[in-house]
């Protein structure tokens, strides 16, 4: 840790005579210089977990995600929450940098180009982290050929698409006016053409004049400015992708800021681990001040009251209300068991103690601020685990009750990709740090120039289509039923035995019961005293009415099954067998008669629903109304850059 | 391919061609309907002419393998019908024959069940019971709701099925199911011949696809052909009843045909946990009068003794 006293005052940075920009060009772009032995170790360490990690994916593209321990029950694990997470420390940079820069904070301006590379890098590895989660990563494509709106992962989708694009805009646009000088120096250096070339094309002819600087301003502003819902949009989809389901500990109202909240937390304490680290390793100690740490360190004590806060409503209110299944998760989550020791250990050193370590400025010193930033870090990734993990342990159904105790630890697999994806985070940071200064130099030019002065939707509908549509046919039908008189069918039974026994069926209706009345007849006359079995056709089998004896008459009779539904045009497949006596049974005859209510007819168009391949206009036209906001902006900012790099160039 | 003929169009054609014949194909619509079930062994492209017990014939080819508009077939379901299931947990004694069944027609790997038996018993004081547990094929489905890319999707006559050859593999219908009726295929299937000489459909889910979901699929193949699916038909105590609910009527192994609605009003029929408005298309008849020795005691099942070492 640096062995700077605390507090110090601004620190006098010039030598005599030396102009501010002078000195902040000199010191920023001392970062670029090539790194000594320290450095390239690192970089070669980092790269070799990376390179270990695409091995274990690969070794997963072949084996199947059997080389985690997920299963049937716990399907999800490790990598969604590394993908949570990774998308919370994105917003360090977006939103700290972003509240930052509308609320015109001047100290801001040394560390936000850390934050906007966090965010960048953070979304680069989370959103790998869903393509090495799925199953089919080779049909990732599908995403797009049957996207459905009503799904949260294709929120999801367009929400990271729109951010990543638009931090990437932020992080490029606050850095237009560092390209002149970055080109001028690498030149100077003797570095690469192909390297001057490129900083020269992304300056976009950037040069010290009112009318680039105005144009800067606005498409920074405009950037700054929508970036921050969009930030806040994908932290709450994220979180939604939990609490659109049932499952207990996700279907709850407050994810989405409780998402957000753990969100900008996690991320300004990775933040502040960045900066500790970059001021060490580039002796930034003179721009990296302790006011910076401090004035964060009261941003991230505040962070983690609100996130302790929301916490303690979270399970307080489940736990109080105390369902069945909320009992069951928490009894999981914060008893007695291994999950609950973590869950008490990542409320202790991932909550409590940082608190603790901010609450007093007397005691808030470069060591313990380090010291929560660090804690948070890994605690915050424990929680992500912790809302996953034991909630999908604790199914609606135990699966104890069939014999099946859920269990899941990461696998060795597992555990090589997270490590490969911090590596990978850490290591496009620093490689980004060695092309562009990890400093702005223009803005923190600025800030020093100013201190200088001091001193001196709508509901889903479900259209009953289908009724109007059988409304009519069901009228027609039983207007026909009423009209023709009762259908009399008459079948004979196939030739089997040699007597000629006929069966005939009507529906009748005798002392106002409606009946169905079979009359046999053998060889023409009528045959008394045989036992008639009646029953009805349905898909899987014959459905007994009842049976009766033949009178004198021949007819034999139950009463008529109301209610009953029969084919579309009201028809009903009857099957009549005599029983006894024996010399005149026959195999059962199927007779069919008219008049039964007709089957009711299912809607043939698809509903727009949640669940239907047909997506809710209202749900749609909303992403759509709040993309073309946010587009349109970037929209906006394009045009800016577009007129800034029209102007005239120099001399 | 289907094609309706109309019975009335059927019978003049039938009685100026062959009048008595035609009689004698009516009457034994039932064997009829019985004889196209045999017709999934014929080879593709033959067809063979069925009576439904809706009174339409229907001439049906045999399915010929994954074509793709057997797959379009796959994602309508049989028009007209609405599939639903009952299950009787006062028959039920936990023996899982149903589940062994339904495992074996779907070579269903070692490592998951589409029907698993549960030990139930909800609270200290109330006597335990089996709960069989297929997919509910829920009428609002929540895994329905979350898939991405509409690999899980819901036929119009009730049945939730999977696309194997659509799904991306991200599990979300695993997370969203309240009832844990999903797997996944964790690892490359091991497809028997026979699987892999069926061809696949969703209709039966199988040769399987790895990295892909899967889950009971009602026997969707049977119900379209006026069979039960292989649980229902197994069951040695008839517990599991299935049928078309716009018939009113289920039946079970044991032949017992009994009209829905009255089976429901008379035995109490009701749907597991209706309060997270699922709205399964699976009736549970509640374990009243029970005919077998209730878990736990003496002579009863302990089918699922531990299964924790090959299921997770
Ligand atoms: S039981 Fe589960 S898998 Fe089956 S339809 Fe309902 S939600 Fe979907
Ligand atoms: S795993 Fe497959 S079926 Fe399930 S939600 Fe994802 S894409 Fe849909």
């Amino acid at each position: 840790m640096s062995a700077m006293p605390w507090p110090v005052d601004p620190p006098a940075l010039r030598k005599l005579g030396e102009s501010h920009e002078a000195v902040v060009e000199r010191d920023l772009l001392a970062t670029l210089d090539p790194l000594g032995r320290r450095g390239r170790v690192w970089i070669a360490g980092l790269a070799s977990v990376v390179g270990c990690a695409l091995v274990a994916w690969i070794y997963q593209l072949v084996h199947g995600l059997r080389v985690t321990d997920m299963g049937n029950v716990v399907s999800w694990g490790t990598y969604m929450t590394n993908f949570v997470f990774f998308i919370g420390i994105s917003h360090a940079g977006t939103l700290i940098s972003a509240i930052l820069r509308v609320t015109d904070a001047g100290w801001r301006r040394p560390i936000t180009r850390m934050a906007e590379a966090i965010t960048c890098i953070a979304l680069l590895v989370g959103a790998s982290m869903v393509v090495i989660d799925m199953g089919r990563p080779d049909r990732a494509l599908n995403l797009l050929l049957h996207g459905r709106f009503q799904s949260p992962i294709l929120w999801d989708l367009v929400s990271v698409t729109t951010y990543l694009t638009g931090s990437f805009f932020y992080l490029y646009v606050a850095m237009i006016p560092d390209m002149p000088l970055l080109a001028k120096h690498a030149r100077e250096h003797g570095r690469s053409p192909r390297l001057v070339r490129m900083y020269e094309i992304l300056s976009l002819g950037y040069r010290e004049s009112p009318e680039h600087r105005r144009l800067l301003a606005r498409a920074l502003g405009a950037m700054a400015v929508i970036i921050i819902p969009v930030a806040i949009s994908v932290h709450t989809v994220v979180s939604w992708v939990f609490g659109m389901t049932l499952r207990p500990g996700w279907h709850s109202t407050i994810f989405g800021p409780y998402f957000v909240i753990g969100a900008i937390f996690s991320g300004t304490a990775a933040l502040i681990t960045a900066m500790v680290i970059f001021r060490k390793a580039y002796h930034l100690e003179a721009y990296l001040r302790p006011e910076h740490f401090h004035k964060l360190s009261k941003i991230l004590l505040a962070l983690s009251l609100l996130y302790a806060y929301f916490t303690l409503s979270e399970y307080l209110t489940t736990w109080y209300g105390g369902t069945e299944i909320d009992v069951r998760l928490l009894a999981l989550l914060a008893g007695n068991g291994t999950v609950g020791a973590v869950f008490w250990l990542w409320a202790t050193f991932g909550l409590f103690v940082p608190i603790g370590l901010l609450l007093f400025p007397s005691k808030r010193s470069m060591g313990s601020i380090m010291t929560a930033s660090i804690l948070i870090n890994i605690g915050m990734w424990v929680k992500r685990y912790l809302i996953i993990v034991p909630t999908l342990e604790t199914p609606f159904i135990p699966a104890q009750n069939a014999g099946i105790t859920p269990h899941y630890f990461p696998s060795l697999i597992e555990c090589t990709i997270t490590a490969g994806a911090f590596a990978g985070f850490v290591l496009l940071y620093i490689l980004f740090s060695r092309i562009f200064p990890i400093l702005s130099i223009w803005e923190t030019a600025e800030e020093l120039e100013e201190v200088e002065h001091a001193t001196v939707r709508a509901p889903v509908k479900m259209p009953g289509r289908a009724m109007p549509a059988a409304l009519p046919l069901l009228l027609v039908a039983v207007g026909l039923s009423v009209l023709s008189p009762w259908t009399t069918a008459r079948a004979q039974a196939p030739a089997a035995p040699a007597s000629t026994t006929h069966i005939d069926l009507k529906r009748t209706t005798e002392d106002k019961e409606e009946m169905l009345v079979a009359t046999v007849t053998a060889n023409g006359r009528p045959v008394a005293g045989a036992v008639v079995v009646f029953s009805v056709l349905r898909k899987f089998g014959t459905m007994a009415l009842g049976e009766d004896q033949t009178l004198s008459d021949g007819t034999a009779a139950v009463k008529y099954p109301h209610g009953l539904p029969g084919d579309s045009h009201g028809e009903q497949t009857f099957s009549i067998e005599v029983r006894s006596p024996p010399a005149l049974a026959v195999p059962p005859v199927q007779v069919i008669l008219g008049g039964a209510e007709p089957v009711r007819i299912t809607p043939v168009e698809v509903p727009r629903a949640l669940w239907s391949t047909r997506v809710p206009l209202a749900l749609v036209g909303t992403i759509m109304a709040l993309l073309l906001c946010v587009w349109s902006t970037y929209g906006f900012v394009v045009s800016q850059l577009v007129a800034m790099y029209r102007l005239p160039k120099e001399g | 391919m289907y094609m309706t003929i109309q019975r009335r169009q059927f019978l003049k054609a039938g009685m100026v061609v062959a009048g008595g014949a035609a009689a004698g194909m009516l009457t034994r619509s039932h064997a009829a309907t019985d004889e196209s079930t045999k017709s999934s062994g014929r080879p593709a492209g033959e067809a063979t002419l069925a009576l439904t017990a809706e009174g339409d014939l229907v001439l049906a080819s045999a399915p010929s393998g994954a074509s793709s508009h057997a797959s379009d077939e796959a994602r309508r379901g049989v028009p007209g019908k609405k599939w639903v299931m009952v299950i009787d947990l006062a028959a039920c004694d936990g023996c899982g024959k149903c589940s062994a069944a339904c495992s074996k027609s779907h070579f269903v790997p070692a490592d998951r069940e589409y029907l698993r038996i549960f030990k139930m018993q909800d609270s200290a004081d109330t006597a335990p019971y089996w709960l069989p547990r297929p997919c509910f094929h829920c009428d609002n489905p929540p895994c329905a709701r979350v898939c991405p890319v509409g690999a899980t999707f819901k036929r119009d006559d009730g049945i939730v099925l999977i696309d194997n050859e659509r799904c991306i593999g991200c599990r979300f219908c695993m997370a969203a199911c309240p009832f844990t009726a999903r797997s996944f295929n964790w690892s490359r299937p091991d497809n028997s011949p026979a699987a892999e000489a069926k061809g696949y459909s969703p209709e039966w889910g199988y040769p399987r696809r790895v990295g892909t979901a899967e889950k009971c699929d009602f026997c969707a193949d049977m119900a379209r052909e006026g069979k039960l699916p292989h649980c229902s038909g197994t069951c040695p105590m008839g517990a599991i009843y299935f049928g078309d609910e716009n018939e009113d009527a289920v039946t079970n192994s044991k032949g017992d045909t009994v009209q829905l609605s009255k089976l429901l009003r008379d035995r109490a029929g009701f749907r597991y946990m209706e309060d997270l408005g699922t709205q399964p298309r699976v009736h549970y008849l509640p374990p009243a009068d029970r005919r077998y020795p209730a878990p736990g005691e003496r002579g009863a099942n302990t089918l699922n003794a531990s299964k924790g070492a090959t299921q997770r």
